[in-house]
């Protein structure tokens, strides 16, 4: 019964292709379009990696034109030719000059146009503050609903329950004016600060703890160990596969973050995050830029990819884990 | 109506080959029990029958008819199932009649809402009937319209009964359907199976580990182990006249007691295994007589189990007495104990039963030395 | 005397411990929610001198001027877009990569892949594939057009049917639709890029609850006579899937609700053509935000928040009635 070739094996088979090749066509044409020069992105040509043939970069050319007086500067450098052809010489000098192959147009353009290290950097400080600042919020506060007796402690759970009623996104405009009101705009404060409170964190973390048998915490408080330390010594170690799913939950959402960052970042570019850079590099282009724009687009995209590609199994049980809830 | 006959079934899963050369033929409205240890292919043995895995070789007939490619759902046999397997979402109503609608209901008529607007009356009553008839032979008439996760185990259990029956198929197959009760309902509900398979009189085929199961209830037990069939036999025979060694130490319990022996004869000398119930051992009564040291005494009620080391044998014996008639048996001390030559099995060196003449001819020399006989 | 200490230690340090996470709550979450609720009266703005009262005038507009009639349509028919599909296609793809013997884990990273890239890049990549002339989506389409094989087979003219009646003839002969230019085609669009974004999600949780389903379950339909899968599946796999399933819908309703990033990437200025893309996330934005119209966008936001209240409760009131299992 287990045949290899069978007819409804391969029409599943087909099916299941027919929507990875759709599901991979924008992945596909973003990283072929970073390795192709402007004329073979506007004619579709080149197949996947371009044909890596030299091309002029239109601006280095364009701010390298010399003036009057620079072509009086360089006349020492073409002798023999008039200023019309001082000019023309020089400008074929700078033509080489500004030739290079597509993909290095494209990919240092997304480097130098606009700071994308920066904006790189700004992703990780920021994914990587606020994860960090959520655990230290949310797993105490799940230590105390999940392990602690007190009064009261119904009563904060329901609470916490209520608050993952919240969509982040409808407090969006109020949270804008307060932090414009204390000054805030434009800080790492204002991209951080918000997500600090990770209602689903807590809430995941205490269910987690829910299974950690009572005794081993009974046996730290007989060895001394003061709650606290309970909390960071002995459920941290154990909550480790809860943590890395809420981990990824947590990064893969603030990184693609688009909405918050662009409300709150108004001017200072210096804060831009990843996509607001990709955003303001799409705002910035003419016709001739969309490679480096898709050259941004893939630097932006790769590190979560690959990230994933190395540690599926983990992605897909950390998603399943905080889809349970 | 139901005879069931499986031929030279081979299985293996992978490498391991796990029914080997597996021939059974079960007439009609029997009530046959497949036993054995863990996994010695008796739940696969089943669902080969059933047609809920495929076999590699062999054949299985039901009634005559070759069912070896057909499907589960056309087989017209019906499982009970070691977890019930209840529709968690349907109750118990509706559990019970999943298999009457799929059978007697077109696709159509299935659909949700239009389906019951189109279904003709008479059909809903003879399907409403036929629940109503299941539902009464098992005493669960009052749980019809709860659902699986309101009801006990045993309830449960009774429910995946109702679902078996109500479509009176060729043959009912059993998985362990007691394995998940505890003792006292085990018990209870043994009989309550048993009682069932004589109002149906339908052919029964029932899996079981446990030897009291298969001897309690059974017309025929089939002991099998390691992917084969050992005997297949009345449970009288089976205890009587065990094939073999193996089928002599599964059925019964406590175990029977294997002593080695040596046959003495001036043409030949070969190694023996006597075989003797600990029921038959008697206190200083018997033909042949032992020495023994009591190493372990249990006192049930009804009788005394007691545990006894023949010296210079390692194994542990059992004899089983009665309290009121027995002397008094002090732990570690030495005490007579014999058999008859009528209590005893004799098996050859691999463990097969010896035919009846060659046991009339021997004379039995026991291995140790120290022992003395009577 | 132990006892007393005890309790009295772990209330301490309980409240110790929590109070971090529930003054953030207050501020972060409970407050920015009042204050919204507040500012709707008002017609507030940043830097603006003086704030007035204004009853209910914003939700007057609201439910009145023709831009907010749009942005309801534009939000309600995305959500009603791409809710079935991303959980439909969720759903097909789980039981399809189910029911395969090779390549599970190959097809569930493909299908995975859109959801861990930022919407926003993936947008924009869209957005240049479907531009009209230079996109890859008309190129490809156009080029069917010269090809007499493909041309005949989606228009037709194989079978002697007028190529101009099918859509695919129309387009070849007057021009292919703009997309994302296009008043009829913009939305729906979206909602694909949308689909495409977020089905790998839930086919995931899909996944997740159909190695849930106990495989005995199965052997019982065929022994009671379910032989095809439509029947296995409306028998055991789609009843077992509730609990998911209303998950699922749930998380993909909230989404869909606080669809921006495609919509301000790709329309920044109009929230689409006609503003048939004006979707209430983008309106807050473009309200509150940029036209510092902070009453009228605290109203959108409190209605937005109304909705997905309700979605949460029509969520609860399903878990409730359809408890069935010990």
């Amino acid at each position: 019964m287990i045949n290899a070739f069978s007819l409804s094996s391969t029409i599943k088979h087909g099916v299941l292709i027919l929507g990875a090749l759709i599901v991979l066509v924008p992945f596909y044409m973003m990283v072929s379009y970073s390795f192709k020069s402007p004329g073979e992105i506007e004619r579709n040509t080149g197949g996947f990696f371009g044909s890596q043939e030299l091309m002029v970069d239109e601006r280095c050319v364009k701010l390298q034109d010399p003036n009057k007086d620079e072509v009086i500067a360089l006349r020492s450098r073409f002798p023999g030719l008039g200023d019309d052809g001082v000019r023309k010489a020089f400008m074929a000098e700078v033509e080489r000059d500004c030739s290079m192959i597509p993909v290095v147009f494209n990919y240092s353009k997304a480097f130098s146009q606009a700071p994308l290290l920066r904006y790189l950097i700004n992703g990780v400080i920021v994914t990587v503050s606020i994860f960090l600042i959520q655990i230290i919020v949310a797993l105490p506060a799940a230590f105390a609903l999940s392990k602690l007796r007190f009064l009261g402690r119904e009563t904060v759970f329901n609470i916490v329950i209520l608050g993952l009623l919240i969509p982040v996104h409808a407090i969006a405009l109020p949270l804008y004016i307060m932090l414009a009101k204390v000054g805030l705009v434009n800080t790492y404060a204002a991209l951080i600060v918000p997500w600090t409170i990770s209602v689903f964190g807590i809430f995941l973390m205490r269910q987690f703890f829910m299974t950690v048998p009572d005794d081993l915490i009974d046996a730290a408080r007989m060895d001394g160990m003061s709650e606290y330390a309970i909390v960071w010594r002995v459920m941290l170690p154990t909550a480790i596969p809860a943590l890395l799913a809420f981990a990824i939950f947590s990064v893969v959402a603030h990184w693609n973050d688009y909405f918050w960052p662009r409300i709150v970042i108004t001017g200072d570019r210096s804060l831009f995050t990843p996509p607001l850079g990709l955003r303001e590099f799409k705002g910035d282009a003419d016709g001739s830029f969309y490679g480096p724009m898709m050259a941004t687009a893939t630097i932006i995209v790769t590190p979560l990819i690959v990230a994933f590609l190395i540690a599926q199994k983990r992605f897909i049980e950390g998603i399943t884990l905080t889809g349970m809830k | 109506m139901g005879s069931i006959c499986l031929e030279n079934i081979f299985k293996s899963f992978g490498e391991t080959s796990v029914l080997h050369n597996v021939s059974l033929e079960i007439n009609d409205g029997e009530f046959t029990a497949l036993v054995g240890p863990s996994g010695c292919g008796k739940s696969t043995l089943l669902r080969l029958l059933a047609g809920l895995e495929d076999l590699d070789k062999g054949t299985v007939s039901i009634d005559g008819r070759d069912v070896s490619g057909v499907r589960a759902s056309d087989r017209n046999l019906s499982m009970v199932f070691q977890s019930y397997a209840l529709y968690p979402h349907l109750t118990v109503r509706e559990n019970i009649a999943v298999p009457l609608r799929m059978r007697q209901l077109s696709p159509s008529q299935r659909l949700p809402l239009i389906g019951s607007m189109i279904t003709p009356a008479a059909t809903k009553k003879e399907i409403a009937d036929q629940i109503y008839t299941a539902a009464d032979m098992l005493d669960i008439g009052r749980l019809l319209d709860r659902k699986p996760g309101q009801l006990s185990g045993g309830q449960r259990q009774r429910v995946a009964l109702g679902r078996a029956l109500v479509r009176n198929p060729a043959a009912f197959l059993l998985d362990e359907p007691l394995s998940n009760l505890d003792a006292k309902l085990r018990v209870q509900t043994r009989a309550e199976i048993a009682q069932l398979h004589r109002q149906l009189k339908a052919t029964f085929v029932y899996v079981t580990h446990d030897q009291i199961e298969a001897m309690t209830m059974a017309d025929r037990i089939a002991v099998m182990m390691d992917g084969e069939i050992l005997q297949y036999d009345t449970p009288e025979n089976v205890y009587n006249r065990p094939a073999s060694i193996h089928v002599a130490e599964f059925i019964g319990s406590p175990k029977i007691n294997i002593f080695p022996a040596r046959l003495i004869n001036p043409d030949q000398s070969a190694k023996l295994q006597i075989g003797v119930r600990p029921e038959c051992l008697k206190q200083k009564n018997g033909e042949y007589r032992l020495k023994a040291v009591i190493s372990h005494l249990e006192n049930l009620g009804p009788e005394i189990q007691v545990q006894f080391i023949l010296p210079g044998i390692d194994t542990l014996f059992h004899t089983r007495v009665d309290p009121k008639s027995s002397n008094r048996l002090i732990m570690g001390s030495t005490t007579e104990l014999g058999f008859d030559e009528v209590d005893c099995h004799l098996f050859d060196e691999r463990g097969y039963s010896l035919s009846p003449h060659k046991t009339r001819e021997f004379l039995k020399t026991l291995k140790q030395s120290t022992l003395e006989n009577a | 005397m132990t006892k007393a200490l005890n309790h009295q230690r772990q209330t301490r340090s309980a409240w110790i411990m929590l109070s971090p996470a529930l003054i953030l709550m207050m501020v972060i979450l409970i407050l920015p929610i009042m204050i919204a609720f507040g500012l709707s009266f008002t017609n507030y703005g940043l830097g603006v001198k003086s704030v007035d009262f204004v009853g209910l005038e914003n939700y007057e507009r609201i439910f009145t001027r023709s831009t907010f009639k749009k942005m309801f349509t534009a939000t309600v028919l995305y959500v009603i877009i791409v809710v079935p599909f991303s959980v439909g296609l969720g759903l097909g793809a789980a039981l399809l990569i189910q029911s395969v013997q090779r390549g599970r884990e190959f097809y569930k990273t493909i299908y995975f892949l859109p959801v861990m890239a930022s919407l926003l890049a993936m947008a924009i990549v869209w957005e240049f594939m479907l531009h009209p002339t230079i996109g890859v989506l008309n190129e490809t389409l156009q080029g069917g057009c010269d090809s007499t094989v493909i041309h005949g087979l989606l228009t037709g003219s194989w079978y002697g049917a007028d190529p101009l009646t099918s859509w695919y003839g129309d387009k070849c002969a007057n021009g292919f639709p703009l997309w994302l230019g296009d008043r009829d085609y913009a939305l729906w669009t979206i909602c694909f890029i949308g689909i495409w974004q977020s089905f790998g999600f839930n086919m995931v949780l899909y996944l997740a609850g159909l190695t849930s389903v106990p495989k005995d379950l199965y052997h019982a339909a065929e022994m009671d006579g379910a032989s095809s899968a439509w029947e296995r599946f409306r028998l055991i796999t789609w009843p077992m899937l509730g609990p998911t399933t209303v998950f699922v819908v749930t998380i993909t309703v909230i989404r869909s609700f606080q669809v921006f990033d495609t919509v301000e990437a790709i329309f920044p200025d109009s929230g689409g053509p006609g503003k048939t893309a004006y979707v209430m996330m983008f309106a807050i934005y473009e309200k509150g935000i940029k036209q510092n119209l902070l009453g009228t966008g605290a109203a959108i936001t409190v209605i937005f928040l109304m909705f997905v209240i309700a979605v949460t409760l029509i969520q609860r009131w399903f878990i409730d009635r359809k408890t069935h299992y010990a």
